[in-house]
């Protein structure tokens, strides 16, 4: 506890500056190794995604990641500095320092002894520099909020600490001002004392105990360790046990809401989650100046996420429910506040636009998109299974019409797969099925398809006019 | 609506096809918003443009692209004011070949077309 708290101390007198890259870990703690403090970061992502999500890792940080057989969970090793970095990855809902991590743990025969290990574990972790991490993590948070002049960088979104402040929710910074007076007050009297919560995700068929005993039974032990006092609702330190069969990771979360709803500050019935919008996005590799396009936009999360994080390349948003064109323009004018707030002066416009129109008569030049990236309608909460029959097909014709020939290409999320791959099987000729990632949505198994466009010309099916000219 | 978005656009009146473009454009409202330059994306997206369209939707357009056009600063921040800081908020788009009107609010154009417009 003692070591905790003169860590503690020290880290709150390191000069947080806005270029965050140059953040200088000192700990006059002993036991320190380097002031280049290496940890384990783990992420939950998507499920489906987690090589798409390793990629931006390896992009963005250099750092290779493991992908865990916990599904939805990646790993990657980094240096403290980079933590400002970690925030601004777009595939990851939830970010969390690893404590300890046993690859093959051997559970004993009975609830008892199961637990009793567990109580024990918790004195044997090595807590220290996890916690540093958690701490510097903590810290630099509330010092964002304070933060209101930015840097008035041309390169905006390249700022990292823009970026970083992005990717919460928009609620958070308009209500800004209120937490600058809530976060100097604490900080004047922090306590000595943190609350904690333990949250325990158990997955296998062996087990022979429940994730909230295990939870119960090492948490207790954690509050005798540290003399923390256990707060489910108002903690500080969210200390996390998963469990995936034999595989057991503790860790320290750096994450209080998940990222996933970043953008969106109007949801509607079947809102997308950023993380996924953005997984969605890569995988078809936007290139400088590509024209991409949701032709069912619903809220706009797509285009939405493309036009921050790809601003190199032209993004609209098309839907033919009027509700939903309404609230994508909202979300996008929500997106051009915050960016206000942040600069202070001018309004920052974006390559995003949003139409209202049908999928199955686009008003679009033909041979004009890039990337068509949408999420098509289930038939579950929205549309309906019957109605998908004769939708798929028209939807995928005018998509490939619309579609650059050769170039071209698509990601169709669809919980709906016979439909989409009948509709798929007559379109040979226009598309080419190159990759498939099965996905968890709400619990419904779901599948993003991703499609090339062909080389040929669109003809169309029905054309009897001798004099159209290919255009 | 910005006007690069008005590039893409067509007129999906039934038997209209390419002559469906490029939509008449009639603002009455329109605003500027500023938006970072980018002498690189405005370089790139030239030859995707559809020239003529451009210089009927916008009055202060050159006439083409000239000859090193990449690397001249000025008639990329001009392309670049065209292509992305214009913004129709209110206004038309009319189908040059059918004359069918769509109007366009607070920004957003709407091109849906009556059941009896897309009946075949």
């Amino acid at each position: 506890m003692s070591d905790v708290q003169e860590a503690t101390n020290q880290l709150l007198d390191v000069n947080l500056d806005e270029n965050w890259r140059s953040i200088q870990v000192t700990g006059s703690d002993p036991r320190s190794e380097s002031e280049h403090l290496q940890v384990t970061v783990g992420a939950t992502v998507p499920t489906g995604f987690e090589q798409t999500a390793a990629d931006e890792v390896r992009e963005k940080l250099g750092s290779s990641c493991k992908i865990s057989k916990d599904r939805g969970k990646i790993y990657f090793d980094i240096s403290v500095e980079s933590l400002a970095q970690v925030h601004c990855l777009r595939s990851v809902d939830n970010l969390f320092v690893v404590v300890k991590q046993f690859k093959d743990y051997q559970f004993k025969e009975t609830k008892e002894e199961v637990l009793k290990d567990f109580e024990e574990l918790a004195g044997k972790l090595p807590w220290s520099d996890p916690l540093k991490v958690w701490k510097i993590n903590t810290s630099f948070k509330k010092k964002k909020t304070k933060r209101k002049k930015m840097n008035q960088s041309s390169d905006y979104y390249e700022n990292p600490a823009i970026r970083e402040e992005i990717s919460t929710l928009v609620g958070d910074d308009l209500a800004s001002c209120k937490d600058e007076k809530d976060e100097s007050s604490k900080e004047e009297t922090h306590p000595e004392v943190l609350k904690f919560r333990v949250t325990c995700n158990r997955a296998g068929e062996k087990h022979c105990f429940s994730s909230n005993e295990a939870a119960r039974d090492f948490g207790g032990a954690v509050q005798d360790h540290f003399k923390w006092k256990a707060d489910m609702t108002n903690f500080d330190v969210e200390v996390l046990l998963n469990i995936h069969d034999n595989e057991i990771v503790v860790g320290i979360a750096l994450t209080e809401e998940s990222l996933h709803r970043r953008n969106i500050t109007h949801f509607g019935p079947t809102t997308l989650r950023s993380t996924l919008a953005y997984g969605m996005l890569r995988l078809c590799a936007p290139q400088p100046t590509d024209i991409i396009v949701d032709p069912m936009c619903g809220t706009g999360a797509i285009p939405i996420e493309g036009a921050t994080e790809w601003s190199n390349c032209y993004h609209i948003a098309g839907d033919n429910n009027p509700l939903a064109v309404n609230r994508a323009a909202n979300n996008i004018s929500s997106l051009l506040t915050k960016s206000q707030i942040k600069e202070g002066k001018v309004s920052w416009g974006l390559p995003i636009d949003a139409v209202q129109w049908d999928i199955c008569n686009l008003p679009l030049r033909t041979g004009s998109v890039d990337i068509i990236v949408t999420d098509m309608p289930f038939g579950k909460r929205m549309g309906s299974k019957k109605r998908n029959w004769n939708l798929y097909p028209a939807c995928l014709q005018e998509m490939s019409r619309v579609c650059r020939p050769g170039t071209g290409r698509a990601a169709l999320l669809t919980q709906d797969k016979k439909c989409f791959t009948k509709a798929l099987s007559g379109m040979g000729h226009v598309w080419r099925k190159v990759h498939t990632v099965w996905v968890n949505i709400g619990g419904l198994h779901a599948a993003v398809y991703l499609l090339k466009r062909t080389p040929q010309a669109f003809v169309h099916p029905s054309e009897q006019d001798k004099e159209r000219t290919p255009w | 609506m910005k006007l690069l978005t008005h590039n893409l656009l067509s007129s999906h009146v039934r038997g209209v096809g390419p002559r469906g473009f490029p939509l008449r454009l009639q603002a009455t409202e329109v605003r500027i918003n500023p938006v970072e330059f980018n002498p690189d994306f405005v370089a790139r997206m030239i030859p995707k443009v559809e020239w003529a369209a451009l210089l009927e939707a916008a009055d202060t357009v050159p006439k083409g692209p000239i000859e090193g056009y990449e690397h001249d600063e000025k008639f990329l921040r001009q392309m670049h004011h065209v292509l992305l800081e214009v913004d129709v908020l209110e206004g038309t788009l009319q189908c040059p070949e059918s004359g069918r009107l769509f109007p366009i609010s607070r920004g957003i154009p709407n091109m849906l077309l009556s059941d009896e417009e897309t009946e075949t």
